[in-house]
């Protein structure tokens, strides 16, 4: 008696390809596969939705042609710090610290000095408000000739505008 | 066996891609009689089958877009349909109903079936019904990595070099896989026509 050899599995595997779905099945397959998926669209949150047709719409564009998602989405983020940096952008603390130490006149100086333009470096905002805002009247007289322009009015009345006290 | 040599499928996968729905309705259309043998020879039911197939369809519809098509649509929705399941089988576990009664009548104006009845082998002495349900019985018994080979291999038709794309697997690991599996299941015919009623 001959024994099965590899010829004959397989020729009883092949017979297999007869083993068929009931009648209709397979017109009625794609008819389930709408129903399911419309089933699966009711039952998607509206905020998935809108991302499939946003993806959608950008597909259509193109976009994926012209840079990879990981990509661009890294160059976003690359772009919005370099923004927040420039519009945040704050003194160094030791920068800061000689500042709030220096004379109000310094900063006036500085601020108003034809060598130094403005700059963002040394925004008047950032000046240091806490120490005290009182001045001396020597201190107060150099800040006003050295901001001021040259006034030739005397301040005080004259001696001779001063009414007489005839007693 | 109809395999496209070149990928065929191209123009409708890139309507597909465009939003066209109808496209992918025929490709649905073209692969479900091909993916169903594929699919039920490795789950051995009905019911399991056609849930599968859903599912591997609609998966492959999502992810269409991202299919850049570095394989053919063929060997891509091939690979879907025998890693979902694969991961169904093992989440299943041993669980079977086959019978002859589900084989088309065609099979016997076929070929092979007249030959195996025809002439003086094993299977004429054996009664040609109760040996295909032995061989169903085998067949589950394998694994399931082994019996998806032998399916794509013996059912489908499937040359070794499909096959290892479709399991990303070496040609190498095909073959030793069809040779374990054909060993394990000769092995269990021959003990059946040795042993008729056990």
């Amino acid at each position: 008696m001959d024994e099965f050899n590899e010829n004959d599995i397989g020729k009883l595997l092949r017979l297999k390809r007869h083993e068929q779905p009931p009648p209709g099945y397979f017109d009625n397959f794609i008819h389930e596969f709408h129903r399911r998926q419309r089933d699966e669209l009711l039952r998607e949150p509206l905020w998935r939705i809108c991302l499939q047709r946003a993806h959608d719409f950008m597909f259509r564009l193109n976009v994926p042609s012209l840079a990879s998602y990981p990509v661009a989405a890294a160059a976003m983020l690359v772009c919005a710090g370099i923004i927040s940096f420039k519009i945040y952008q704050t003194p160094q603390p030791n920068n800061l610290a000689s500042v709030a130490h220096q004379p109000v006149t310094v900063l006036n100086a500085a601020a108003f000095d034809d060598r130094n333009d403005w700059s963002l470096a040394k925004p008047i905002a950032t000046r240091d408000f806490s120490f005290p805002l009182r001045r001396n009247f020597r201190q107060s007289a150099h800040a006003q000739r050295a901001a001021a322009t040259p006034r030739y009015v005397l301040d005080s009345t004259p001696v001779s505008y001063e009414p007489a006290f005839n007693f | 066996m109809d395999r496209p040599r070149t990928d065929e499928d191209q123009p409708l996968v890139a309507r597909t891609q465009a939003g066209e729905a109808a496209a992918f309705d025929e490709l649905v259309v073209k692969y479900t009689p091909r993916l169903y043998g594929l699919v039920y020879n490795m789950t051995s039911n009905h019911e399991d089958t056609n849930d599968l197939l859903q599912d591997v369809f609609a998966k492959a519809y999502k992810a269409i877009r991202g299919f850049r098509g570095k394989s053919s649509f063929y060997t891509w929705i091939h690979s879907i349909a025998v890693n979902m399941t694969l991961n169904f089988l093992k989440k299943r576990g041993r669980r079977y109903n086959l019978s002859l009664d589900d084989m088309d009548a065609s099979v016997h104006n076929d070929k092979e079936f007249l030959e195996l009845t025809a002439t003086s082998s094993p299977v004429r002495e054996a009664d040609l019904g109760e040996l295909q349900r032995r061989l169903n019985e085998a067949m589950m018994k394998l694994s399931d990595e082994h019996r998806a080979v032998v399916t794509m291999f013996h059912i489908q038709g499937m040359p070794h070099a499909e096959i290892s794309k479709i399991l990303r697997v070496s040609e190498g690991t095909v073959r030793s896989r069809l040779f374990y599996a054909n060993r394990q299941l000769q092995n269990y015919l021959e003990e059946f026509r040795k042993n008729p009623v056990s």
